[in-house]
């Protein structure tokens, strides 16, 4: 569905992606880990088509993204749901997810899947007509995923939905990933809490300043040594348990 | 008298509102000021007298027309001296709208000529008593349609699919995209609307004042911007209630303070405002 | 035609030493001051002023002109200068606007009529007439601001001012004092304008508001912006082009504004860098900011 060859990108001269290749097949749950400053971010922004690719190319369902514009690209079905939530603060519950729906024509299957989806995520009923900044960072988790969900994507793009959230957030969070999985939609988590990720995920890639050096089944890589002692604190926590 | 005076202060402000929702509009998705924005009324205030001098045109064709031309020029702007130097240093947009301003005037100058030219048409403005107050129709017509205005844009803004994608735009310019909003057509929405405005304060203005000529808009435009940063830069009811304010200020400083000075008043606020609370008002996104 | 080529020689460097004042704050503070002429006219005005009531001889009377513009420079920066660029331009407007006005209504300053009989300057025994050595106080005046900005700009405090215009946050993370700089700086440049003013009310021997106003601040930001925002060569260059070029264009007077307004749009999108720019000195360094 989403394939990735050898693809170079990044902000200043530096390349940040040094030529990652990786790919995600219909109905998979693929994760991204690695460290802070790995490339995981530029990873994703590279494409949805924010940062322009250097060099490789990137393709999704049969089309090249590689010189497409993000507004196009989220035309695909390939959506985002960008690290730190970014909610548009000052826009209503409502009118942010409606805005996930922005390129869609089919007006009348928006409403429907506004009403499904606030039957499946109350708070979004709730709080409708609050402002979005208004709302704790979880509960913005929770809008961003809505509307991402809002653009019918193939494919959702999570970056770090965990990152700064309380501990009991970051489950109901992955609950909502793993309900996904369920429903069959095809997911690239980014994550530097690898734990959590592994463990919804069927298959990893693991970065490391702006190269892959391991991929494999999720269960495979939780076992890794190297994994565990790099990402997931395994020989730390020995020590002090 | 002083009630007179507060109404000649909301007849202008009420033109200082209307063009302050340009400039805070446009700087809220692009962040820059359009110095430009007073040629736009002035072009709308042409095409309206020009069109109705012909005498062919009925009044509200050539007030549409005349917005719809202020639109175009806001448009052409936009395209000719801002999309290609984004991403430039600040300072760079800032000298190009400079110069665009002084482009625009002096073709209007070679165009029309310096003088003064009348409405070309007379309508039969009177005096009544409401409330035992002494209202000109023309100043109750000007506001009612100024007011119009503002509450059609704010309901655009608020209601309507674009309005909102026009704000997601000026909060969030990445994330806007990711939803498949096409930012440089939202920029040049905003400029579309913001100049009509613009040019239809114009028009009202060349009624109010029975005077049309190539520097008309150079006060007024820099007095909006002093009401668009009295309000809070790119705050929408801000720009309103600064502009509204910005006229009375200037209305009764006139009258009971300096009308030499007239002028130095929008200043004189303008900077108390910036070294106050530079925020404005109502806290604007600018800063 | 000597004459007259004197006369134009004598405003080119008058208009030099504009250009060269504003594009400091330009080119090495980074900020648009679009009220400059409000300075030279606060210098034009003091120096006739103290010359026609209290009899001050020349000397002195610059001096009174650069205080007194340096000390309006330095009251409107002080607040001002922490503003972001836009909100600068528009504040250093209104401030020419004011001064316009008061220039205007005061009787002091003679109304809309200005000042006449401004007397010529005379050092010992000498009088710079406006055909003869006018022209060498002028240079002269011209060279010793040159010298001076030259000096500033390649010192260390120069290179801290360029470090303060590419990148203010960098700037102000290593150690450098970036508000005390740009106000110094603008401060500097008012009072080299009133210098200007005083020469050209000297000069003219008659003023009113009219030569100070917006027009006039304009006329100098595109001196700078043709010559090359940063460069102090470009500013002479274009200082020079833009005073002489409407003298020998006089048949395409009504297109001159035209041409003014067409050349700042044309020149940043075509050549950003200005006629003489280039390198680290040159407005490069300012239009791609990444």
């Amino acid at each position: 569905m989403l394939t990735l060859k050898s693809v170079q990108s990044g902000y200043g001269r530096a390349p940040v992606l040094k030529g990652i290749s990786l790919h995600v097949r219909p109905g998979e749950v693929v994760t991204l880990i690695g460290a802070n400053g790995a490339g995981k971010t530029t990873a994703l922004s590279t494409i949805s088509g924010l940062l322009p690719a250097r060099k490789g190319a990137i393709e999704f369902a049969g089309q090249d993204l590689t010189r497409m514009r993000p507004e196009r690209i989220v035309t695909l079905g390939l959506a985002l749901v960008p690290e730190g939530r970014r909610v548009f603060r000052t826009l209503s519950v409502t009118a942010n997810l409606e805005l996930g729906a922005f390129y869609r024509q089919d007006k009348k299957q928006v409403r429907r899947d506004l009403e499904e989806l606030r039957a499946r995520f109350p708070i979004l009923k709730e709080r409708a007509r609050q402002a979005a900044g208004t709302l704790s960072g979880g509960e913005q988790q929770i809008l961003a995923i809505g509307r991402a969900l809002m653009a019918r994507p193939k494919l959702l793009m999570l970056d770090e939905p965990s990152m700064g959230l309380a501990p009991q957030m970051v489950t109901r969070v992955y609950d909502i990933l793993r309900d996904l999985k369920k429903s069959g939609t095809t997911i690239l988590l980014v994550e530097q809490n690898a734990r959590a990720a592994l463990k919804v995920a069927d298959r990893g890639y693991v970065l490391e300043t702006g190269r892959i050096i391991l991929d494999g089944a999720a269960a495979e890589l939780q076992e890794d040594p190297e994994v565990q002692r790099a990402y997931l604190g395994k020989g730390y926590r020995e020590v002090w348990e | 008298m002083f009630f007179q005076q507060l109404l000649n202060g909301l007849t202008t402000g009420a033109a200082y509102a209307l063009i302050a929702l340009g400039y805070t509009m446009i700087y809220g998705i692009l962040g820059l000021i359009n110095f430009a924005q007073g040629e736009i009324y002035m072009a709308g205030a042409f095409v309206a007298v020009l069109l109705l001098a012909t005498g062919q045109v009925n009044f509200f064709l050539a007030f549409l027309a005349g917005m719809a031309a202020a639109a175009l020029v806001g448009v052409a702007l936009e395209r000719v001296a801002f999309r290609p130097l984004r991403g430039s240093h600040p300072l760079v947009p800032l000298i190009s709208a400079i110069g665009a301003s002084i482009f625009l005037q002096s073709l209007a100058l070679l165009l029309f000529g310096p003088n003064d030219r009348p409405f070309p048409v007379q309508f039969d403005f009177s005096t009544i008593t409401v409330a035992g107050l002494p209202l000109s129709t023309l100043q109750g017509a000007i506001l009612a349609a100024a007011l119009g205005f503002m509450a059609l844009l704010v309901v655009f803004v608020r209601y309507t699919r674009y309005g909102k994608a026009i704000v997601a735009c000026a909060l969030d310019r990445d994330t806007a995209r990711l939803m498949g909003i096409n930012v440089d057509r939202m920029v040049t929405l905003t400029f579309f609307i913001g100049s009509a405005l613009s040019g239809a304060a114009g028009i009202m203005m060349a009624i109010y004042y029975n005077a049309t000529y190539p520097r008309m808009g150079l006060l007024p435009g820099l007095k909006a911007f002093s009401a668009a940063i009295l309000g809070g830069v790119g705050n929408i009811p801000g720009a309103i209630l600064g502009g509204l304010l910005l006229g009375v200020a200037e209305s009764l400083g006139a009258a009971y303070v300096s009308s030499g000075f007239k002028d130095a008043t929008a200043f004189a606020i303008l900077i108390l405002v910036l070294l106050i609370r530079p925020q404005g008002i109502l806290r604007g996104r600018g800063d | 035609m000597t004459a007259y080529l004197l006369h134009l020689a004598v405003l080119s460097g008058i208009y030099v030493i504009l250009a060269v004042s504003l594009n400091l704050i330009i080119g090495y503070a980074g900020q648009v001051s679009l009220g400059h002429a409000a300075f030279f006219g606060i210098g034009g005005y003091t120096s006739a002023l103290v010359s026609l009531h209290f009899g001050f001889p020349f000397p002195l009377a610059v001096l009174s002109a650069l205080v007194v513009a340096g000390t309006c420079g330095l009251g409107l920066g002080l607040p001002t200068l922490r503003l972001k660029e836009d909100y600068l331009a528009i504040v250093t407007l209104g401030f020419g606007v004011i001064v316009d006005l008061v220039f205007l209504n005061l009787e002091i300053t003679g109304g809309p009529d200005g000042l006449v009989n401004i007397p010529l300057p005379r050092l010992g025994g000498v009088v710079f007439r406006p055909q003869g050595l006018y022209i060498v106080l002028v240079l002269l005046t011209l060279l010793l601001i040159l010298g001076l900005t030259y000096s500033l700009v390649r010192s260390y405090h120069g290179r801290a001012l360029r470090a303060i215009r590419d990148h203010e946050t960098t700037a102000q993370v290593m150690g450098i004092n970036t508000p005390a700089y740009k106000i110094m700086i603008f401060t500097l440049a008012a009072a080299v304008a009133g210098v200007a003013g005083s020469l050209y009310a000297h000069y003219i021997t008659f003023i009113n508001p009219e030569s100070f106003g917006l027009h006039t601040s304009i006329l100098l930001l595109c001196m700078v912006v043709l010559g090359g925002m940063g460069s102090i060569a470009g500013s002479v260059v274009g200082a020079v082009i833009l005073a002489v070029l409407p003298e020998m264009l006089r048949q395409f007077k009504d297109y001159q504004d035209l041409l003014y307004g067409a050349l700042l749009v044309g020149l940043l999108i075509l050549r950003p860098q200005g006629l003489m720019g280039r390198g680290k000195l040159s407005l490069k360094f300012i239009t791609k900011k990444e």
